[in-house]
């Protein structure tokens, strides 16, 4: 069975340290979902992870059944069995998507597929995720919506059949309909024993998809790991806890917040009075 | 009237669109660049695309000027062009707008990689008395390595105030999400370059005849050098 490893792990954006000391252990078969309010790391990780150029790491390993996963380029994590699905998948323009399937999955063969095996599978993919066939013959991402954008997303993690998926708020700008089939592709893939590091705001995702395992994330460290019961207790009561019953304070987004709205005297404001 | 030219065929010319005349004029380059000005005269309601499409080797200057001499008269002109080793070119296509209701676009796509140098220039000109005319020049070149140079430099240049002119221009890399993108889906670098590239320059075939488009497709695709 597959594990895939993170230790101490230590990663900065510009200069700007955001994880803290990550550790982490996913195995294929389980389901993790990872929680933690806005800003402190969970897209981070995640991007650290597949390989993002925006993301430094600075100390701490990352491995895949012993491999050293930082030190290969990020196609090579691709076909060491790791597939992220983006939160804002970028439009690409003039690439068509079937052509980039097609390379996609040959990638990972030593003899490219029939153009007949390669378009029954993707047909069937499409008709799985419920968005019409024609679609393929779009260039990537050009001009769909939100929920478009994140369903062709599953389906190429269908189409690649990683070991690891790791899911980035995979919900956010889907309807109810959409959902129940998103969750209902994923469900199959944890059947077939996929490990999943899932990312959401929300209980309704994780209802539909049955976590094993829950963690935590604060101030760029896993503060608290657990049973899937950590899910409904973030979704009912929210992060105060983990500061009053574990002593983590929880740091607040930085950035610069105008304090000055409408109905505030600006200048009291500005002398802080 | 629909003229396709390749290569050799590519020089020196002087084309006239008369009154309510098409004129379709597609220009290939495959093998060596073409040094050469072509002038376009346009009459009244005349309409003129002209296309580019430019793999060759070799420097030099493309010129290619449309005078818009007569009311109603209208063009366009879209560029693809890939400058690799150590080339030199310059494309300058220029619209010169000489009476009212007239016309113009001017859209240029292209790479430079490895020492190529390449330059899009043109200057649309809306004379004055061009009175509900409009100009567009747009120009984007991506710049593949850091040896590479691109430059784009459009130009308007106005003497009329009832007119709509804008121009764009834009150098750069290849995105960086969109290449994390497809190489976060198993795409060797390499690929994922060369997919971006033909998607970038494909566009062009739309302008010439289907006759060319295998021709067209294979030197896209062979375009890269990388490998």
């Amino acid at each position: 069975m597959s594990e895939l490893v993170i230790k101490d792990l230590h990663v900065s954006v510009k200069g700007k340290p955001i994880l803290k000391g990550v550790n982490l252990t996913l195995r294929q078969g389980e389901t993790l979902a990872l929680l933690g309010p806005n800003g402190h790391g969970k897209s981070t990780l995640l991007s650290a992870i597949m390989g993002h150029p925006s993301f430094t790491v600075d100390s701490g390993s990352i491995t895949l059944d012993g491999k050293d996963v930082l030190a290969m380029t990020v196609d090579e994590r691709s076909k060491a069995g790791v597939f992220l699905a983006m939160q804002y998948p970028p439009e690409i323009p003039g690439v068509n998507s079937a052509d980039f399937y097609k390379a996609a999955m040959n990638e990972r063969r030593e003899r490219p597929m029939s153009l007949f095996q390669f378009f029954s599978g993707l047909q069937a993919a499409y008709k799985e995720i419920g968005i019409p066939f024609e679609m393929s013959n779009r260039n990537l991402n050009e001009g769909f919506s939100g929920g478009e954008r994140k369903r062709n997303e599953i389906l190429q993690m269908k189409l690649l059949d990683p070991k690891f998926a790791l899911l980035d708020e995979i919900d956010s700008g889907l309807d109810v309909d959409a959902m129940q089939i998103v969750a209902k592709a994923i469900e199959e893939e944890e059947a077939k024993g996929k490990g999943f590091l899932v990312v959401s705001h929300y209980a309704r995702l994780y209802e539909m998809i049955h976590p094993t395992r829950a963690a935590v994330m604060v101030n760029g460290r896993i503060a608290v790991e657990g049973g899937p019961e950590l899910i409904k207790r973030i979704d009912t009561q929210g992060y105060e806890w983990i500061k009053t019953e574990l002593g983590i304070p929880v740091e607040k987004e930085e950035g610069p917040m105008n304090k000055v709205s409408i109905g505030v005297c600006a200048t009291k404001e500005a002398l802080g009075k | 009237m629909e003229v396709c030219l390749v290569d050799e065929q590519i020089k020196d010319l002087e084309f006239e669109v008369k009154e309510d005349e098409e004129l379709k004029l597609s220009l290939a380059c495959f093998e060596t660049f073409k040094n050469c000005e072509i002038n376009v005269k346009v009459h009244k309601n005349g309409k003129i695309d002209a296309a580019f499409a430019d793999f060759s080797k070799g420097s030099g200057t493309l010129r290619m000027n449309v005078y818009l001499l007569e009311e109603g008269a209208s063009a366009s002109f879209h560029g693809a062009c890939l400058c690799g080793g150590s080339d030199k070119k310059k494309i300058d296509a220029s619209l010169i707008h000489e009476a009212p209701h007239t016309k113009g676009l001017v859209s240029n796509y292209g790479i430079a990689q490895e020492e190529g140098k390449l330059a899009f220039l043109g200057t649309s000109h809306l004379k004055h008395g061009t009175v509900s005319s409009s100009t567009r020049q747009e120009a984007k070149i991506i710049v593949f390595d850091p040896t590479s140079d691109g430059r784009c430099d459009p130009i308007l240049k106005i003497d009329e105030a009832d007119i709509t002119a804008s121009h764009a221009a834009t150098v750069g890399k290849l995105n960086d999400d969109h290449l994390f993108y497809l190489l976060s889906r198993g795409l060797s670098e390499d690929k994922a370059k060369r997919l971006m590239i033909m998607g970038y320059l494909k566009p062009i075939i739309a302008y010439f005849p289907e006759s060319m488009t295998e021709r067209l497709t294979a030197a896209i695709e062979g375009g890269v050098a990388h490998d």
